[in-house]
């Protein structure tokens, strides 16, 4: 947000007063104002060439330097950013909690691996901890994004992204998937629950009593092209241990999760 | 070796069945409207006996100028078709915003179908860069380069022609999905994996890649003989420091163009081979990198950016000195920002996956590349404004458009700064707000064309456009433009991603509702554009302009007489200033007539393009269905074809210098006041049918 308003406001000043000037040339010079001078002839002055090129390259100049440091505090990449996150919030020193995403068409599967849960089409995450995401999509690419709490990644199929979060206050957000991925993806939304650290822990309990298990074979089923039009967040206790890498190797060899599309023609 | 498709295929039809035909209330009506005006043009042609005519003056013609507009005519065709997916996907968007929004025509919700809906704001962006805005661009090139050179013609004229029927028929495919078949739903940027055959089983894919693929072999033809017309065709004392501003931003945007459209060809032709043989070069698994088409295709894509934005560029920066009445300042560093502008567009496409995941060292590196455009532009726009300063501002129609288009590039430049930070771009990638953005960066294109359209046409065809209804048309397009960004950049902001179908948030409700009024507005303005043409040609009679049509025009092509003969200069003209016009102005030799004209050789009309035309949409059309022998005999057509043009010899004739000099007497004396008696022989008329070349 800091980089938002700092780059809006350095653009703006300087495309404001050339917006002026050049309406004020404009209106000043035009045909039917005698009074104005008219130099028919004059289009070169080395002085204003040298403005003219100083002004965007000294904007620029600054506004690269920004977006280098920018680029880097931001990196979800840098351990260090964790730290950095966490001491700004409310939880200082908590353990970072780790959250497997693999999109389907069109679902979101949240798997919480140490806890051997999971939940589709819905996040919940303790306030105040830091939150690292390891995002595989079984099919094509989406991209993973709760506008007030993480900027977009792509989540792509047979790699690896990643994703840090922390969030400093309870409430419910909205996420979507960013990026097109086929039919069903305007209805990809997921719900953001951040809840206290006592509330999630009681959560965590309540999903781990689910009767329904995510086994790979379960997880083919669920992978199936779903448009989730009403919402629905089913849960999974007992998570295969290794699921998100299942997912990745099946991807790599050329699994394919059909996508029932209508024939050619049927529009 | 071929891959196997789902559905049935036979040996004469491929995977052509009676159920390509679509059946839906939308695309019936779409059907009925366009055999219509099928209808009424046939029986105008029939009945009207224009069909000798056509064939003559039009369908077979190696004529720079001709060959100009009816590029532009492809091109205003498909920008009205592209309008009309847009106008589509508005009314979708703000039918279908909130959680109880109506579902018609068994739609989920809105009136359209997720599937329809994705193929319809594919169809826009690919008809609106590829088949709206280059094939216009392309024309205008082709129409005022040569002219502001004081070339006969093209350095290739039957390539010309070649480049053109290919253009029409990459168009042609695209509107043939809409009745036979269905087209991409994957964007015009072909998301892979999504396009590759396990995930897009039918056609649609394929006939976006073969209508880009053909279209694309046209443009680069085209390039390649722009390039080679500015570089051999000028005439004597047509410097490169004398060179016309519009002619250098063309120079630079077809070395664009030949660069970068090559690597477009390669990736479609992997994403090809991915879905007609099976390989793995785009899919997730066995070997296959998504992200490599990503880098493929953007290598190409942003420059493309630029190839349309540069000759806008270079329209504003003859248009605005001629209404000022002062020569362009800073004319050297327009050049050179326009070349550093096309050498930095080769640096920076990685800025269209930011997102990926890729580290800060490349992204950084990406980000600054991309700012650095922003230097060289906003040199230009320094450059626009004191040009202006102590000048003698008319603001006739094509004025208009210039300073609109210039006032779009501070507010697109504004939010290209944004986007091309990545921790601003994280959170607005992918939003509406990029969409914003590029549509704001290409309303400068549409604005530079406008105002070219209005600028040109009376060089081109003898008569001036009606200027109220062409001020009427600028000021309703704007308040469009204004009703339907400003809302977009905001509700990108708040998060709304693109392509959506369905928008559960109805906070978002009031700016759907804001876009849809605006593109009332567009309607309205496009109402005024057609009544503008309507008016003018009805009234040509009382607009005729003589060579100068502007009266403060700068450029050589303002030299020959309006209309252009069809050899453009009687005599070679000779170049003595970068504002020849007003060197000749100052001089007093305005109205200096030829004292000896000589034999013009001029190449002949000739129907191989056409031909060509005509097998390569049999080859398109044979690969989407997977007719196989339509595509043999369709290529092998191409071949002999082309080898048979090969041993032509007789390509040229002889206009004999009486013919010139009367062409040009008459020409001249067709000058503002003077009466309709005598229409120009060979000159543009392509509202009265006269006899072909000799």
């Amino acid at each position: 947000m800091r980089f938002t308003i700092l780059d809006v406001a350095v653009m703006l000043g300087i495309i404001v007063p050339t917006a002026i000037i050049t309406t004020y040339f404009l209106l000043r010079y035009r045909k039917t104002n005698t009074n104005a001078a008219y130099d028919p002839h004059w289009s070169h002055s080395n002085l204003i060439e040298l403005i003219v090129w100083a002004i965007p390259l000294l904007t620029v100049a600054m506004l690269g330097y920004e977006s280098y440091k920018g680029t880097y505090a931001v990196n979800p990449y840098d351990p260090r950013m964790i730290k950095t996150k966490t001491a700004s919030a409310a939880n200082p020193g908590s353990a970072p909690l780790n959250v497997d995403v693999i999109t389907t068409d069109w679902q979101w599967l949240f798997v919480y691996p140490k806890q051997h849960i999971a939940v589709a089409n819905e996040l919940v995450i303790p306030r105040g901890t830091p939150v690292v995401f390891h995002m595989t999509s079984a099919t094509v690419v989406n991209d993973f994004f709760i506008p007030n709490l993480a900027g977009m990644i792509d989540v792509m199929p047979g790699m690896r992204t990643k994703q840090v979060l922390v969030a400093d206050k309870i409430g419910q957000y909205r996420g979507y998937s960013a990026n097109f991925s086929g039919a069903g993806f305007s209805w990809m939304g997921f719900k953001t629950h951040v809840v206290s650290s006592a509330h999630f822990t009681h959560w965590i309990q309540s999903i781990q009593k689910f009767p329904r298990h995510m086994d790979y074979a379960q997880f083919n089923k669920f992978a199936r092209p779903t448009t989730n039009i009403d919402g629905k967040t089913p849960a999974f206790s007992h998570v295969h241990a290794r699921l998100f890498d299942q997912v990745i190797k099946g991807v790599l060899d050329g699994k394919v999760y059909t996508t029932r599309m209508p024939p050619p023609g049927a529009a | 070796m071929m891959v196997n498709v789902q559905g049935p295929w036979s040996p004469l039809l491929g995977r052509l069945s009676l159920g390509a035909i679509p059946d839906n209330p939308i695309i019936a009506g779409a059907f009925v409207f366009a055999a219509v005006l099928g209808a009424v043009i046939l029986g105008y042609l029939t009945f009207g006996h224009k069909w000798g005519y056509l064939w003559r003056e039009w369908l077979t013609t190696v004529d720079h100028k001709k060959i100009g507009v009816m590029y532009i005519i492809i091109g205003l065709v498909m920008l009205f078709r592209g309008f009309i997916d847009a106008l589509m996907m508005r009314t979708q968007q703000v039918m279908a915003c909130g959680p109880h929004s109506p579902g018609f025509l068994g739609a989920a919700h809105g009136y359209l179908l997720p599937y329809h809906f994705d193929q319809i704001y594919s169809a826009h962006g690919t008809i609106m860069i590829l088949f709206a805005a280059t094939p216009i661009l392309v024309g205008l090139m082709n129409v005022v380069v040569p002219l502001q050179i004081g070339a006969r013609d093209m350095a290739f004229p039957y390539l010309n022609a070649l480049g053109l029927w290919l253009t029409a028929v990459g168009a042609a495919l695209i509107m043939l999905s809409l009745f036979v078949g269905d087209f991409s739903h994957a964007g015009w940027v072909g998301l892979t994996p999504l396009t590759e055959i396990a995930y897009s089983p039918g056609v649609g894919v394929d006939y976006w890649m073969w209508a880009i693929q053909i279209s694309s072999v046209g443009t680069t033809l085209g390039a390649a003989n722009l390039i080679a017309t500015i570089i051999k065709m000028r005439a004597p004392g047509m410097t490169w420091s004398r060179l016309p501003i519009f002619t250098w931003t063309a120079l630079s945007t077809n070395i664009i163009a030949l660069t970068s459209f090559p690597v477009l060809a390669v990736a479609l032709g992997l994403l090809g081979a991915d879905r007609y043989f099976g390989t793995h070069f785009f899919t997730a698994g066995l070997g296959g990198n998504l992200m490599l088409y990503s880098d493929l295709f953007w290598i190409w894509g942003h420059p493309e950016v630029y190839f349309v934005i540069l000759p806008a560029f270079g329209m504003m920066s003859e248009i605005i000195p001629t209404f000022a009445e002062k020569p362009l300042f800073g004319y050297a560093t327009m050049v050179a920002a326009s070349f550093a502008i096309a050498g930095v567009s080769w640096s920076v496409w990685l800025h269209h996956f930011f997102t990926m995941g890729a580290g800060p060292q490349v992204n950084t590196f990406f980000s600054i590349a991309t700012m650095v455009v922003g230097i060289p532009t906003g040199v230009k726009v320094f450059n626009w404004a004191f040009t202006v300063y102590r000048g003698r501002s008319r603001f006739d129609t094509p004025m208009l458009w210039a300073v609109g288009a210039l006032f779009m590039l501070l507010l697109g430049g504004l939010t290209g700064m944004m986007l091309a930070m990545p921790p601003v771009n994280y959170s607005v990638h992918n939003s509406v707000f990029v969409v914003a953005h590029f549509h704001t960066m290409l309303m400068v294109v549409i604005y530079g064309i406008m105002g070219a359209v209005n600028f040109w046409f009376p060089k081109v065809f003898g008569f001036r456009l009606n200027e109220a209804l062409g001020k009427r048309f600028f000021w309703f397009f704007t308040a469009g433009t204004i009703m339907v960004f400003i809302p977009m950049y905001t509700s990108g902001f708040m998060g709304m991603t693109r392509r959506l179908d369905y928008l559960s948030n109805p906070a978002l409700l009031p700016f759907e509702i804001a876009e849809e009024i605006g593109i009332g507005f567009y309607v309205v303005s496009i109402y005024y554009f057609v009544r503008q043409l309507y008016v003018s040609i009805r009234d040509r009679a009382t607009t005729r302009v003589g060579a100068d049509a502007w009266g403060s025009a700068r450029t050589l092509e303002w030299l020959t007489p309006s209309p252009v003969p069809f050899y453009n200069y009687a005599v070679t003209p000779r170049v003595h200033a970068r504002d020849e016009l007003v060197w000749r102005r100052e001089q007093g030799l305005e109205g200096a007539t030829v004292a000896h004209y000589e034999d013009i050789p001029m190449p002949k009309n000739t129907p191989v393009p056409l031909i060509i035309g005509a097998f390569a949409l049999g080859l398109g059309f044979g690969l989407v269905w997977r007719i196989w022998w339509l595509t043999d005999v369709s290529l092998l057509a191409i071949i002999v074809t082309v080898i048979a043009r090969s041993f032509v010899r007789d390509t040229d004739y002889m206009v004999k210098a009486g013919v010139v000099q009367e062409t040009e007497r008459r020409l001249r004396r067709n000058a503002p006041e003077g009466s309709r008696e005598g229409e120009a022989r060979g000159g543009i008329d392509m509202f009265r049918p006269h006899e072909s070349n000799p």
